[in-house]
C-alpha cells in the first residue's frame, strides 16, 4: 500500500473529472476528516486516514480491500473505474449521460464515426465479482 | 375456338391469381439503395393490423418492399452473360459506418520533421535508372543496382591515399556503414516515437570519449558483478558517480497528510485549469509550410501534388482534412471532455 | 528472485513430512463399513490387554462358582456358538440363546415382532445372574462396541472350562491356546459383524407412525421392566430406522438423538424442509417499509420476519429472481438467512467502534455490522479463503459500506497482526449440522473426526478472537461466538474451553428467544453461566440451527502465559484429548503429573475463578481413562443406576491383581507402575465416592498442617478447594466421573516445602524454586513409591 505518484494521481483525477468534474475537490478536502487515495495491488482505494493507518498493519499480499475501491490501473498504466466507485460518483455526478441516436441517424453519420456503447451497470456487482476487488 | 380462348384466359387468370401483382403502391416512397440492395420503408406501421395478425402482416410488408427493390433492379441496365441475365449495380449511396477506428497517422521521423520545417518536398523518383556503363536500365537500389561502386573491377588509387590500403574493401566497408547508420536511425525514430521509456543501449564505443562517457562507463563496470556491485570497493575520496539513473521512490504511506492533500489539490488545479499551450516554433513552422503549400497549389505544379501525397502517406481524399486537424492539434491542446 | 517467501508464521497443520509419504492405499469412504474401529495407541492397547485379562479372570472366578451350581450352562453356551446363524428362527434356540447374546436376541425378536414376555423361559437364577454380570461389565459402551464386547464375553465364558483345565499346562502350550483362542474370537467377531449386517437388512421396513412414537415410550423406563428386550436395543433399533429413513450416518444420528431425545423426529423433519428466504434491509440506503413496497410492486410476496428484527423480511414467493432485482443490485437489501441476524444483534455494534469479523465471507454479517455502525468507526473483515473474501468486497460495496478493511489471514494468526478491537464477531467454521436443510451432504459425510477437528479449530479461533479484543475498551470488550452447528462439541465445549483459558465471562446475548445452552450434557460438565448462551433450532424457531454466545473480556492478561512450558504441555494434552487419540506419552510419568498438578494448584490460588475449571480439566482426562476402562461413556445414566457394591468388588479385585503384578513385574519399568498406581487410585475413587469427597478437604488441611509456610500461600487454594468440594457434594447425584485426584494433590503439596510468602507477585519465583526442588527430589519419590 502506498500513496499515488503524481502521474497516477493525474490519471485518476482526469478520469474522475470526466464524471464529477471539479467535485473531486470535495473528495480530497472533506470536512469530516482526512481522506486519502492509496494504491495496493494496482487498485486505487479511497478511505479515511484512520482506517488506512490501521490497515497498514496488514501486509499487502493479505490486504484484499480497504475502504472503497475506485478502480484499477491497467498494465499500460491507464486508469479504469470500477462500479464500486459509484457511491462516490453518483452524488457529485454532473450529467455525463449519453443519448443514443436512432438507427436512421446512425446510418447517415459520416464514415469516421465510431458507433459503440459501453455503459456501466450495477449488475457488475454480481457479474464481475471476481475482478472487482 | 371460344372454349379454347376461354380456357387459355382462365388458366392465365388462375396464374395471375396465384402470383401477386408486381405493382406496389406506397404512401411515402420507399428509399432504395441498389448498391447495397437495401430498401428502407419509412411508412408507418399499421398498429392495429400488427397487433391482430402480426406475422402475416409483416410478411406481406416485407414482400411488398422486396418487390419494390426488385422492380428497381429491373430498371437497371441489364445484359446477358452466359444465359444469365445480369444487372450491374450502381455505387452504393448509403455510407456504412466503419467498424474499426481510422488507422493512426504514422509518426514523423526526424527527417520528415526536418523536411517539413524546411519545406522540403519529396520528389518521386523512378525505380529504374539508365546505367551508362552497362548501357541498360537497372534498378536504382538493391540487387544489380545501377552504378554499384563495390562491383568495380578496377579502381584508381588516389594520389593522397595510402598505397597499401585496399580500396575495394574500403568501398564495401563504407557501404556497410551507410546501411548500419540507416538502420540505427530507423531504430532511433521508433524509439523516439514510443511514448514510454526506451531501454538504454548501454555504452556505444566512441572515438573520443569525454568525461561523462568515462564516468558512465565506470559506473556500469562497477555494477557489472554477480552481486550488482554491492561489494565493489571504492577508491578513497571517490565522488558519488553521476549519471547513475534514478531510483524509484514513493512517498511514505503514512506521511504528512496535509502535504499530501495539498499535492493532490495542486494536481487537480493543474488538470482543471489546463490552458491550451502554444508551441511557438511548431506553430510558425506549420504556418510557413501551409503558406508555401498554398503558393504551390496556385502554381498548379504537378510535383507538388506527388510530394504532398508522399508526405502524408495517406489517401488523397483525406489530405486536406488531415492538415486542418494537424494545425488544430498544434495550436490547441484541449482536454477531451465527455460533457463539453 | 524467484517466488517470494511468506514469512507469516502459520500455525502447524497436518501431519509431518514423514507421514506425508504415501501411506497404505485406503478404501474409499463409501466402501468402508461404518463401525471402523479406532486405532488404539500403545498405551490404550496395553490397557485393553489388561482389561481383557481382568475380564477373563473375573469370568473364571465366576464360572468356578457357577460350575458348582449349574454344570449344564456350558453346553448351552456351545450350542449357542454353533447355531448362531443357522437356527435363528427356531423358538427353542431362541430360548436358549436369549440369555447370552443380546445381539442374537435383538434380531430374532424383531423378525418375529413380538414384544411380549417369553413365558417359557427355563432360565434359572444362575443364568440370570450371569446375564446381570455381563450387563454390568458392558454398561456404558457404545452400541457397536457393546456388540463386540458381548461377543467377546460370551466367548470367554464358553472357553472357561478349558482354561480351568489348562492351569497345569506348559507356557508354550498356554501361548498356543491363547493364539487359538484369539483366532477363534476373530472369527466370531467377523461372524457377528456379518450377522448384524444381515439383521439390519432383514429388519428393513419403513417406520410406521407407531414406531416413531416409540421414542416417547423409550423415555419411560418403567415400561422396560416387563420387556425382554432392553431399552438400549429399542433405541438402537430406532436409531437404525431413522438412519435409513432420513439417510443419515449412524454417528450423526446418535449425536442428534443425544441432543434431542424427545424432539428428534421434529428436528429431522425440519431438516427436510427448506427455510424461507429472508432478506435484510440495508438501512444505510432505504427503510424496510419502502423496500417492502418496492418489492411488492415487483410481485414479491413478503412479510416482516418477526418481532425480534426490525430489518428482516421473509419472502414467500416471488415472480422475479430475488437475487437480481434492481433493488438488490442497488444494495437496498441483502439475501441472508434469518439466523445470521442473531450473532450481529448479540454483538450490538455501536458507532465509532473498532469491530472485527473474523470469519466474514460472504459478508452478510459484516454488512449488517457496517449498517449498524452507520459507516462510522472501523470494521475489519477477515477470511482465510481469498476467493471467498472477494465475495465480501462486492457485497460491501453494493451495500455502500465504506469503513471496512478486508483481509485474508488465517484467523488464528490475527492477534499477531491487529489487536485492541472493541468487539469481535467469530462466526466460526463448523460442521454445519444446523443447516442440513441447505446442505444435505452433512447427513452422511460428517463423522466424529470432522466434528472434533472443527471443534479444535474453533477453540483456536476463539482464543485468537479473545486475544484480538480489548478488555479496557470503554464501550465494548465483547466477543460473540456463533456457529451454524447444533453439536455440543462445537458450541458449549468451545465456550467452556475459552472460559478456562482466558479472562472472559459469559454475558446475556440480548436475544430474548431461543433455547438456553447446555450446562451439562452427557459426560460434559460446563460452567453454570452457560445458560446465558442461546441455541436455535429449525423445528422450534423456523431458523437454521444456530448457536450464539456472548463473552465479555474483563482482563487483557492471559492466564498462565508467563509459564510457557506448563501451558504448552497442557495444550498438548488438550489437543490429544480433542483429537481423540488419547495417546499419552510414555514419558508422562508421575513427576510430570505432579508438576502439572502443582502449577494448577498455584493457578487456582492466584485466580480465584479458575480453580473449578482446572479441576474440570483433570476430570476430562480421567474421563478418557475411564472410557477406556469401561467402554465409551455413552451411558452415564446407566452407570448411575449401578449399585455401588459393584465398584467395590472391582476395586478389591484390582487391588489383588495389582499386588500380584507387583510381585511379578519387578523388572518392569517405572512408568508402567505409575500407571498401575493411577489405575488403582482411580478404582478406589470408583469404589467410594463419598469417602473421597471427605478426604478432599482433609488432605489439604493435613498439608497445611505439615507445611505452615506453604499454608499461607495456599490459603486461597484451600478456600477454593472447599468451595469446590461443596459444589461437588451438591452435584453428587450425577457426578460420578468428575473426581478430584486427591492423592496427587496431597503429594504435590508435600513435595513443596517453599518458605516463600504467599504474595501473588512472587508466584513465578516460587514456582521456579519448586521446580528445582522437585527435580532434585524426583528420584526419591520413585523410591518411596516402590517401597509402598
Amino acid at each position: 500500500m502506498r500513496p499515488l505518484t503524481d502521474e497516477e494521481t493525474v490519471a485518476v483525477f482526469e478520469k474522475l473529472s470526466k464524471y464529477i468534474g471539479e467535485n473531486i475537490r470535495l473528495l480530497i478536502d472533506r470536512p469530516d476528516g482526512i481522506y486519502c487515495f492509496r494504491l495496493n495491488n494496482e487498485r486505487v482505494y479511497y478511505c479515511s486516514e484512520e482506517l488506512m493507518k490501521r490497515a497498514a498493519n496488514i501486509s499487502r499480499d493479505n490486504l484484499v480491500n480497504l475502504g472503497t475501491c475506485f478502480g484499477k490501473f491497467t498494465k499500460t498504466r491507464k486508469f479504469r473505474l470500477h462500479i464500486t466507485a459509484l457511491d462516490f460518483l453518483a452524488p457529485y455526478a454532473k450529467g455525463f449521460g449519453v443519448t443514443a441516436k436512432s438507427t436512421t441517424d446512425c446510418r447517415r453519420v459520416d464514415p469516421m464515426t465510431i458507433v459503440c456503447f459501453h455503459q456501466a451497470d450495477i449488475g457488475e456487482y454480481v457479474r464481475n465479482e471476481e475482478t472487482l476487488t | 375456338m371460344d372454349s379454347l380462348v376461354q380456357s387459355v384466359l382462365k388458366s392465365s387468370a388462375e396464374k395471375e391469381s396465384k402470383y401477386k401483382t408486381t405493382e406496389v403502391v406506397k404512401d411515402i416512397e420507399v428509399d432504395i439503395d441498389e448498391g447495397h440492395l437495401l430498401a428502407v420503408d419509412p411508412n408507418p406501421l399499421d398498429i392495429k393490423l400488427l397487433r391482430s395478425e402480426r406475422d402475416s402482416y409483416l410478411k406481406a410488408l416485407a414482400r411488398n418492399d422486396t418487390q419494390l427493390l426488385i422492380n428497381k433492379i429491373w430498371e437497371l441496365p441489364v445484359e446477358r452473360v452466359e444465359d444469365v441475365i445480369v444487372a450491374k449495380l450502381p455505387e452504393p449511396r448509403t455510407v456504412v459506418p466503419r467498424e474499426k477506428p481510422l488507422p493512426k497517422e504514422k509518426p514523423m521521423t526526424k527527417w520528415t520533421q526536418y523536411a517539413r520545417e524546411k519545406g522540403i518536398n519529396k520528389r518521386k523518383k523512378g525505380r529504374m535508372v539508365w546505367d551508362e556503363t552497362a548501357k541498360e536500365w537497372k534498378p536504382r537500389w538493391g540487387y544489380k543496382r545501377a552504378g554499384d561502386d563495390t562491383k568495380d573491377w578496377l579502381i584508381e588509387v588516389p594520389d593522397t591515399a595510402d598505397p597499401y590500403e585496399d580500396q575495394f574493401a574500403k568501398r564495401i566497408k563504407a557501404k556497410k556503414e551507410r546501411v548500419a547508420k540507416n538502420e540505427l536511425q530507423r531504430l532511433r525514430n521508433i524509439a523516439r516515437n514510443m511514448k514510454g521509456k526506451v531501454p538504454g543501449v548501454g555504452l556505444t564505443p566512441t572515438d573520443t570519449p569525454d568525461k561523462d562517457d568515462v564516468s558512465r562507463a565506470l559506473h556500469l563496470a562497477r555494477k557489472s558483478t554477480a552481486s550488482l556491485g554491492k561489494f565493489t570497493q571504492e577508491l578513497p575520496k571517490e565522488k558519488p558517480a553521476k549519471h547513475v539513473g534514478k531510483k524509484r521512490k514513493f512517498e511514505p504511506m503514512i506521511g504528512n497528510f496535509n502535504e499530501e492533500k495539498k499535492r493532490a489539490l495542486d494536481i487537480l488545479n493543474k488538470i482543471t485549469n489546463k490552458q491550451p499551450t502554444l508551441n511557438i516554433t511548431q506553430a510558425t513552422n506549420q504556418e510557413i509550410y501551409t503558406e508555401e503549400d498554398q503558393k504551390r497549389i496556385g502554381k498548379g505544379g504537378r510535383n507538388h501534388l506527388e510530394g504532398k501525397a508522399e508526405a502524408n502517406k495517406t489517401g488523397t481524399g483525406r489530405a486536406s482534412q488531415k492538415e486542418k486537424a494537424g494545425v488544430e492539434k498544434a495550436m490547441v491542446k484541449r482536454d477531451e471532455h465527455p460533457s463539453s | 528472485m524467484g517466488q517470494k517467501r511468506d514469512f507469516v508464521d502459520r500455525p502447524k497443520r497436518g501431519p509431518g513430512r514423514k507421514t506425508k509419504k504415501q501411506g497404505l492405499p485406503e478404501l474409499p469412504k463409501q466402501l468402508k463399513t461404518e463401525e471402523t474401529k479406532k486405532k488404539l495407541g500403545s498405551r490404550s492397547r496395553k490397557r485393553l490387554v489388561k482389561r481383557l485379562r481382568k475380564q477373563t479372570e473375573l469370568e473364571q472366578k465366576k464360572l468356578i462358582k457357577k460350575k458348582q451350581v449349574a454344570a449344564a450352562e456350558d453346553e448351552s453356551d456351545d450350542e449357542n456358538e454353533e447355531g448362531d446363524i443357522s437356527s435363528h428362527s427356531d423358538s427353542e434356540d431362541m430360548e436358549v440363546t436369549d440369555g447370552y447374546t443380546d445381539d442374537n436376541k435383538q434380531w430374532l425378536k424383531l423378525s418375529k415382532k413380538s414384544f411380549k414376555k417369553q413365558g417359557t423361559h427355563k432360565q434359572d437364577d444362575v443364568s440370570e445372574d450371569e446375564d446381570d454380570s455381563v450387563e454390568e461389565e458392558m454398561e456404558g459402551g457404545s452400541s457397536s462396541d457393546d456388540d463386540d464386547d458381548e461377543m467377546e464375553d460370551d466367548f470367554i465364558g464358553s472357553d472357561d472350562d478349558e482354561t480351568n483345565d489348562d492351569d497345569d499346562l506348559l507356557p508354550v502350550e498356554k501361548a498356543a491356546k491363547k493364539l487359538q483362542k484369539k483366532q477363534k474370537r476373530d472369527e466370531h467377531l467377523a461372524e457377528a459383524e456379518l450377522q448384524t449386517n444381515i439383521a439390519a437388512s432383514e429388519i428393513y421396513h419403513l417406520p410406521s407412525g407407531q414406531e416413531i412414537t416409540k421414542e416417547y415410550i423409550l423415555l419411560q423406563l418403567a415400561i422396560f421392566k416387563g420387556m425382554t428386550l432392553s431399552r438400549k436395543e429399542y433405541v438402537n433399533q430406532l436409531l437404525k430406522d431413522m438412519c435409513l429413513y432420513y439417510s443419515y450416518n449412524n454417528y450423526l444420528m446418535m449425536k442428534l438423538l443425544d441432543l434431542f431425545p424427545q424432539e428428534i423426529i421434529e428436528f429431522l423433519e425440519a431438516n427436510e424442509a427448506q427455510r424461507p428466504i429472508t432478506i435484510r434491509t440495508n438501512t444505510l440506503k432505504t427503510r424496510r417499509r419502502d423496500l417492502a413496497q418496492a418489492l411488492i410492486n415487483r410481485g414479491v410476496n413478503l412479510d416482516p420476519i418477526g418481532k425480534w428484527s426490525k430489518v428482516g423480511l421473509v419472502i414467500y414467493d416471488s415472480q422475479v429472481p430475488i437475487g437480481a432485482t434492481p433493488e438488490y443490485l442497488a444494495g437496498h437489501y441483502m439475501l441472508q438467512g434469518g439466523s445470521s441476524f442473531l450473532p450481529v444483534m448479540a454483538l450490538a455494534p455501536q458507532d465509532n467502534e473498532r469491530i472485527l469479523d473474523m470469519a466474514a465471507a460472504p459478508g452478510g454479517k459484516t454488512t449488517y455490522i457496517g449498517q449498524l455502525m452507520h459507516n462510522t468507526g472501523m470494521l475489519f473483515a477477515n477470511d482465510a479463503n481469498k476467493d471467498r473474501a472477494k465475495a465480501i468486497i462486492s457485497n460491501l460495496h453494493r451495500m455502500g459500506i465504506t469503513n471496512c478493511v478486508v483481509s485474508n489471514y488465517d484467523g488464528r494468526t490475527y492477534p499477531k497482526i491487529l489487536i485492541g478491537f472493541d468487539r469481535v464477531l467469530l462466526d466460526a467454521p463448523c460442521s454445519g449440522t444446523g443447516v442440513i436443510s441447505k446442505d444435505p451432504g452433512v447427513k452422511t459425510n460428517k463423522d466424529e473426526k470432522d466434528i472434533l477437528r472443527c471443534s479444535h479449530l474453533q477453540k483456536e479461533l476463539i482464543l485468537a478472537a479473545i486475544d484480538c479484543c480489548d478488555a479496557n475498551s470503554k464501550t465494548g470488550g465483547y466477543i460473540v461466538f456463533s456457529t451454524c452447528s447444533v453439536m455440543v462439541e462445537e458450541n458449549e465445549w468451545v465456550i467452556d474451553y475459552a472460559l478456562k483459558k482466558r479472562n472472559v465471562k459469559l454475558v446475556p446475548t440480548g436475544l430474548d428467544f431461543g433455547r438456553e445452552g447446555f450446562m451439562n450434557f452427557k459426560e460434559y460438565r460446563f460452567h453454570p453461566s452457560m445458560k446465558l448462551t442461546r441455541r436455535f433450532y429449525p423445528h422450534t424457531h423456523n431458523l437454521d440451527g444456530f448457536f450464539v454466545a456472548k463473552l465479555k473480556k474483563f482482563s487483557n492478561r492471559i492466564p498462565g502465559q508467563d509459564k510457557d512450558k506448563e501451558d504448552a504441555t497442557e495444550a498438548d494434552a488438550h489437543l490429544q484429548e480433542t483429537i481423540g487419540k488419547n495417546k499419552k506419552e510414555d514419558t508422562d510419568d508421575s513427576d510430570n503429573e505432579e508438576e502439572k498438578n502443582k502449577t494448577m494448584d498455584v493457578d487456582s490460588a492466584t485466580s480465584d475463578g479458575d480453580d473449578k475449571n482446572d479441576d474440570d480439566d483433570e476430570e476430562e482426562e480421567e474421563d478418557d481413562d475411564q472410557e477406556k476402562e469401561f467402554g465409551t461413556g455413552e451411558d452415564a445414566v446407566n452407570r448411575r443406576r449401578i449399585p455401588e457394591f459393584r465398584g467395590i468388588s472391582v476395586a478389591v479385585r484390582e487391588k489383588k491383581n495389582l499386588k500380584r503384578k507387583f510381585k511379578e513385574q519387578d523388572e518392569d519399568n517405572v512408568s508402567k507402575k505409575q500407571k498401575i498406581v493411577k489405575s488403582m487410585t482411580r478404582s478406589r475413587h470408583d469404589a467410594k465416592i463419598s469417602v473421597k469427597r471427605n478426604t478432599t478437604p482433609r488432605s489439604s488441611k493435613k498439608a497445611s498442617n505439615e507445611t505452615p509456610e506453604a499454608s499461607q500461600s495456599l490459603k486461597a487454594f484451600k478456600t477454593a478447594q472447599s468451595v469446590q468440594s461443596s459444589s461437588k457434594t451438591a452435584k453428587t447425584a450425577q457426578h460420578v466421573k468428575g473426581i478430584p485426584k486427591m492423592p496427587k494433590t496431597s503429594q504435590s503439596v508435600k513435595v513443596a516445602p517453599t518458605p516463600v510468602s504467599g504474595s501473588r507477585k512472587n508466584d513465578a519465583q516460587k514456582r521456579n524454586t519448586k521446580k528445582t526442588v522437585e527435580k532434585k527430589k524426583a528420584p526419591k519419590t520413585f523410591t518411596k513409591k516402590r517401597k509402598s
